[in-house]
């Protein structure tokens, strides 16, 4: 009862996972689909925390993800690091860069923010497929080993989303602690932030870090779970999709982004052909950005504020009417 | 020497079309304070068209093509303004989707064949180098319009009205400019430079439906490179950044000379500098 109260973000996602994944993981093909939205939600949360609460807008979050995959992968099949342990360096690379690259992104605006990103992922891509002694080149690297007992499809989609579980819970922490709502101050103010003791570009660059550690574990899981990753695997085309799917389900919101994920992804079955998947994502991205620029949690957000005021306005007219009522 | 030379004249001449695609951002950067993302996007779409239709009208037709495209952009910025979005961000990520959309219906329609046209390549030696006639054409399409521009927003009443919008959007629309139609021209002649950028690249290297991210952010390189104010200086920067990926071609390898646009752009944000710092501002 204490999570509930405590946590309801990731009481909802566990209870949804609970009710959710027995039945989803009963074919292979929504097997494979709900293992697959894991690994996306996760991304998304990672755009999330970079862009809802840091403000850092990343559009390098593939690269990141990339990274975390291509550590893994080597770990384990050239060096023979254990399944499990390669976790480690999964994390830690994406974050080492994501930390050194937050210095050069804290002093600048959204707009430059999403730019040097973006490039910083379009260097890290091609960085990767000319690496060919050590990434394999375009061809990427195959034989990536299982993860010990997990090994089976249904197995892989419980792990990532007790992943995706256990990183609503660290965001959740995250944004209740102090850090959380000094960032959020951070996002609105610098000015204020600093005049609050806040010291900005470290607190940026530990999120935007830590932001990519997520996105390196889903690189992590990717890798393991396809047993093979190419530099079109994780790519700038995820990165931007990772951003819409925060976008569009509220990059502010703890859940925005798991709900982005969920509602793009359902929607795409619907297509009549995979080509088009770009056009469906930048005109539900355009009608967004017009019809409800906080995302869909911010229209729900906005529909039960709205609500709220026509309840008090009603029960205040009640109580007026009947305090006039009361009258001699 | 010779090929040092060689690597100089024959950056320039591919980074003149980066000029074409930088020339509308400086512009909209200095009176929206966005970026079109879709700039690339329009590139393509022109691409596609004058692949498909054969003759001075297959040309006309891209280059409505893309108008109309950036027609989309400015009608979606209009939209965003009149919901009381005054974001650059959201326009930004707003063309990002619309950049997307349009190359998921170019790879729908046309499929993932590059777009490429034989130019019937005439080569011509200039000091013992040769060189391709698409190329000195390019550079002297990339010049001219770069002129054009230059003239248009120094010695015209048109480049007056512009030139006030950005410095302040209250004032000249106090002083009877039309400012959000400025703004909207300025989105669609971006559209027909891209279009135009396209229809260059087409007849020289060709292009697939992946490229318009790469052209868009070659094109922003180009722009902060000299600082992002002046189309004069776009077209110094499009031929800096044509002649760094031509040396690291030839001195370096492929690979470095297809990140030399990003770190371009690294560089300039990260440093600040060149006039770059109004995009590279502090944060609020």
């Amino acid at each position: 009862m204490s999570l509930v109260r405590a946590r309801p973000n990731t009481f909802l996602v566990i209870l949804c996972m609970l009710i959710a994944l027995p039945i989803a993981t009963r074919n292979p093909v929504s097997t494979d689909s709900a293992a697959l939205l894991g690994i996306y939600s996760l991304l998304a949360l990672s755009v999330g925390l970079s862009y809802g609460q840091a403000g850092v807008l990343t559009m390098s979050q593939g690269a990141f993800a990339s990274l975390g995959g291509y550590a893994a992968a080597i770990a384990t099949t050239k060096f023979g690091v254990p399944p499990f342990l390669d976790l480690l360096p999964a994390v830690a690379l994406p974050a080492l860069v994501a930390y050194a690259v937050a210095r050069l992104v804290t002093r600048l605006p959204p707009l430059a923010t999403a730019l040097l990103t973006l490039s910083i992922g379009s260097v890290i891509a091609i960085a990767i497929r000319s690496a060919e002694g050590i990434t394999g080149g375009y061809m990427g690297l195959a034989g990536i080993p299982g993860l010990g007992p997990i090994r089976t499809p249904p197995a892989y989609a419980w792990l990532a989303w007790a992943m995706v579980a256990f990183t609503v819970l660290l965001y959740e922490n995250l944004v209740c602690s102090a850090y959380g709502r000094a960032l959020n101050v951070l996002r609105h103010d610098h000015a204020r932030a600093t005049a609050d003791g806040v010291d900005p570009p470290s607190l940026i660059s530990a999120a935007f870090a830590i932001s990519a550690a997520i996105a390196g574990a889903a690189g992590w899981l990717y890798a393991h779970y396809i047993s093979f990753i190419s530099p079109e695997s994780l790519d700038t085309h995820l990165s931007i999709t990772a951003l819409l799917m925060a976008v569009i389900g509220g990059a502010e919101f703890v859940l925005g982004p798991i709900l982005g994920a969920l509602v793009l992804d359902s929607l795409t079955r619907l297509l009549p052909a995979a080509e088009l998947q770009g056009f469906y994502y930048g005109a539900v991205l355009i009608a967004i950005l017009l019809l409800a620029r906080r995302g869909l949690l911010g229209l729900v957000q906005a529909a039960f504020a709205r609500l709220r005021t026509t309840g008090d306005a009603a029960t205040e007219t009640a109580v007026t009417l009947s305090a006039e009522g009361s009258r001699p | 020497m010779l090929t040092f030379a060689e690597y100089l004249l024959r950056g320039t001449l591919a980074g003149a079309v980066y000029a074409l695609l930088a020339a509308p951002m400086s512009m909209l950067f200095a009176t929206v304070r966005t970026i079109d993302f879709a700039i690339g996007g329009y590139a393509l779409a022109a691409a596609a068209v004058a692949a498909s239709i054969d003759g001075p009208q297959g040309l006309v037709l891209a280059l409505a093509t893309a108008a109309a495209c950036a027609g989309l952009m400015a009608l979606i910025f209009v939209a965003l303004k009149r919901f009381g979005c005054d974001d650059g961000i959201v326009y930004a990520l707003a063309s990002f989707g619309l950049a997307t959309a349009i190359a998921s219906v170019v790879l729908w329609s046309w499929g993932a064949k590059s777009f490429v046209r034989d130019s019937n390549a005439v080569f011509w030696s200039i000091g013992g180098i040769r060189v391709a006639q698409q190329g000195l054409f390019n550079l002297g399409v990339a010049t001219a319009v770069v002129v054009a521009l230059h003239l248009v927003l120094q010695h015209t009443s048109l480049g007056r009205m512009m030139r006030a919008s950005a410095v302040n959007a209250v004032g000249a629309s106090l002083a009877a400019v039309p400012v959000q139609a400025i703004q909207t021209g300025v989105y669609i002649v971006g559209g027909l430079l891209g279009g135009l950028a396209g229809l260059l690249v087409l007849y020289s290297a060709g292009l697939d439906f992946s490229a318009p991210l790469g052209l868009t952010l070659s094109g922003f390189g180009a722009a902060i490179l000299f600082g992002i104010g002046s189309p004069v200086r776009c077209l110094f920067g499009g031929i800096a950044m044509g002649i760094a990926q031509a040396m690291a071609s030839g001195y370096f390898s492929e690979a470095v000379s297809a990140m030399t646009p990003f770190l371009f752009i690294m560089v300039v944000l990260s440093v600040g500098r060149s006039g770059a710092e109004a995009l590279a501002g502090g944060r609020p």
